[in-house]
């Protein structure tokens, strides 16, 4: 790989964003060095999606910078377009293809972005459903599947455009508490492997065993930041406070 | 003078003649209908001075006459030196004419697919051209196969009003007959049964169609 | 000829339109809602004549309708009137259309309702009258209001049998003095200014009845 690990993964520089009169996000400030693990939680409307949003341009912003790697949003459309490509996203919602197979689903970006022949597309394709454990599910179609399968997917289809960092959007949100297993020992995996990965989600379980550092939003802002030990043991803010004690019981 | 069966059955063969002109006319404009009905409604969703136009022409077409439309075309063209004949003239009409009203049916058929379709394709870095052929429209087709079907239904419906321009399709042939022989009832009573029966056995093998594509990846 | 003449020669034919339309609608408001009903209540073979009879009207393709029966009725001893042919045929027509919504709109009532009229001791009668079908039609209404205009437009076809309407007009002003841009394009606008408000009116109550998908729309 490329990647110049003196720069950080992500760097996010006063970023402010209003939808009318609401203000989302109030001055962010984040730096996420390069093979790290950042976990954001923060209560509902506390703008962590909007935020994980921006990174990969599904959210306008009206201030401040977004830098992936070496490529500052927005400056240059070619560059921006290659920053999102090498970004990876997975969905609450998982959003895959109802009309393609799985296997479809994977191969799509791949025959239509870089256009690798299909072979090649598919044993690339083959080689990421073996990782998420369902290479067997291939052939079938979304619907045939269960949620934490179609979130598996959803999370080997990123993959397969190579990214170098993964944005994942409660992607456990939308499961039956059987299935946050199977999508949590993935994400973990891909942890080991050494993957750059921004977590928005409410387990503060795989929180506390794969982050390197938990990012506390409310009310658009960023309010704490600390390693999860920290973070769990000894909370500076109230609101972090009262946050955790919800979520506990 | 009465309805005289053996002569309705003696025009049956001519009439029949014309079917491959009927379905000819009725596939040129089911497409042309689709395709620019498609394009419309994609300048209408990029908004703009465009999508203003579009919206209003939309609007425009679906509230005048398919027959007036096709005087328009066959009268003011050749004033304007653009001569296509009548044939040409009446597909443009039709596809024109229908493709206004495909539009809406597109537009409902891509309201229907989540937002985080488009979202999830954008986020794998396939362009736009590219999600709306393999993401948008795949998925629009599945949403919208039974009122396209009816539209098709409809367009076969509506060549008979080629015949006023004086294209043989059925209708026309059948006119032939007629001031011919001076006999109108039974050749327009046959062209208008073979009519019938054509337009129940397209729509119901649109809905056969429909049930085998809906199959297998049903939501 | 100036602008000005032309459309007051088009405005001539605008009582025969309107006339066309308001006797179609005598036609096609009991045969929709008779037939409709009739399709909704009924099973068995007695469902198969119903949708038959519906099928004939919906399906046929309404130009050639006109000329058979236009031509056809005669021999059978049936004088009518070219203003009561086209009433009837191009009213019927829609009626097939709107007997269409009428069913859908009750099959997609919540069965609830007929069960606590059956509950309360109604009889089928007055559950179908005073509970099912104004549901039913106020839910549908946009829908009729809809095949109105397509009414409407249908009746330029009555210029071919005859009746000076709206574009028998224009065609006879445009056999007078050949300026067909003038011409086709004020019809065209005439059609318009008609259908339009119309439509406009549709959506209106669209928005009325339905405030929820409206919302859903605006999001």
């Amino acid at each position: 790989m490329t990647q110049t690990d003196d720069k950080p993964a992500v760097q996010i520089t006063s970023l402010n964003k209003w939808y009318g009169a609401f203000h989302v996000l109030k001055e962010v400030n984040l730096t996420i060095p390069s093979g790290s693990r950042f976990v954001i939680c923060g209560p509902s409307g506390s703008g962590k999606s909007t935020l994980i949003r921006c990174l990969n341009g599904l959210e306008a912003y009206q201030q401040g910078t977004v830098t992936l790697g070496t490529i500052r949003l927005g400056d240059n459309a070619r560059e921006t377009a290659l920053a999102r490509r090498q970004t990876g996203m997975v969905f609450q919602s998982f959003n895959l293809f109802p009309h393609l197979t799985v296997l479809s689903n994977c191969t799509l970006a791949l025959r239509r972005v870089p256009s690798m022949p299909r072979k090649e597309a598919e044993s690339l394709a083959r080689h990421f459903l073996e990782k998420v454990r369902i290479p067997e599910q291939a052939d079938k179609y979304p619907a045939q599947l269960s949620g934490g399968q179609q979130q598996r997917v959803a999370i080997a289809r990123a993959l397969c455009m190579n990214p170098r960092l993964m944005l994942f959007d409660e992607p456990t949100s939308a499961l039956d508490p059987e299935m946050v297993k199977e999508v949590l020992d993935v994400m973990t995996g891909l942890a080991h492997d050494g993957m750059t990965m921004i977590c928005v989600t409410h387990e503060m379980g795989f929180a506390r065993e794969v982050a390197d550092q938990v990012v506390f939003m409310d009310q658009g802002s960023i309010v704490e930041q600390a390693s999860p030990s920290a973070f769990f043991a000894t909370p500076n803010h109230p609101r972090a406070r009262s946050f955790l004690n919800t979520l506990l019981h | 003078m009465q309805f005289d069966v053996a002569f309705a059955l003696s025009t049956v063969p001519t009439i029949l003649g014309a079917i491959g002109m009927t379905l000819l006319v009725a596939a040129v404009s089911c497409v042309g209908a689709s395709a620019i009905g498609f394009g419309l409604e994609l300048i209408r969703r990029s908004g703009g001075l465009g999508g203003l136009f579009v919206r209003f022409l939309i609007d425009f077409i679906r509230a005048t006459p398919v027959l007036v439309w096709l005087y328009c075309l066959y009268f003011i063209l050749p004033f304007y030196g653009i001569r296509l004949g009548a044939l040409a003239t009446g597909m443009i009409g039709l596809s024109l004419y229908y493709s206004g009203y495909l539009a809406e049916v597109f537009k409902a058929g891509i309201d229907a697919i989540p937002n985080g379709q488009a979202e999830a394709a954008r986020a794998l870095g396939i362009g736009r051209m590219d999600i709306t052929i393999f993401v948008i429209a795949p998925q629009m087709l599945r949403n919208i196969a039974a009122p396209m079907g009816n539209y098709f239904v409809s367009i076969l419906k509506a060549t008979p009003y080629l015949a006023v321009l004086a294209v043989p399709e059925m209708l026309g042939r059948a006119f032939d007959i007629a001031s011919e022989t001076y006999r109108y009832a039974e050749p327009l009573t046959v062209a208008g049964l073979i009519f019938l029966g054509l337009a129940l056995l397209i729509s119901h093998a649109i809905k056969r169609l429909e049930i085998r594509l809906l199959g297998p990846t049903a939501r | 000829m100036s602008m000005l003449e032309i459309w007051l020669g088009i405005l001539q034919g605008f009582r025969v339109t309107a006339l066309v339309t308001l006797y179609g609608l005598v036609f096609a408001i009991p045969f929709g809602l008779i037939f409709g009903v009739a399709q909704y209540l009924t099973t068995g073979p007695a469902r198969f004549v119903v949708t038959s009879v519906i099928e004939f009207w919906r399906s046929s393709a309404v130009i050639i309708l006109l000329f058979v029966f236009y031509y056809a009725l005669p021999l059978a001893g049936l004088a009518l009137s070219a203003m009561t042919v086209s009433a009837m045929v191009l009213g019927l027509n829609i009626g097939g259309y709107a007997s269409q919504a009428v069913r859908a709109g009750l099959q997609a009532l919540d069965r609830g309702q007929k069960e606590a009229g059956h509950a309360l001791g109604l009889s089928r009668a007055t559950i179908l009258l005073r509970i099912e079908l104004p549901q039913a039609l106020v839910a549908m209404s946009p829908t009729f209001i809809n095949q109105l205009i397509q009414l409407v437009k249908a009746t330029s076809l009555v210029s071919l049998v005859t009746l000076t309407d709206m574009t028998f007009r224009a065609k006879e002003i445009s056999q007078i003095e050949y300026d067909p841009v003038p011409i086709y394009s004020s019809l065209l606008l005439a059609y318009f200014i008609v259908c339009y408000p119309v439509a406009l009116f549709g959506r209106w109550v669209e928005r009325r009845i339905n405030p929820a998908r409206e919302a859903r729309r605006a999001v």
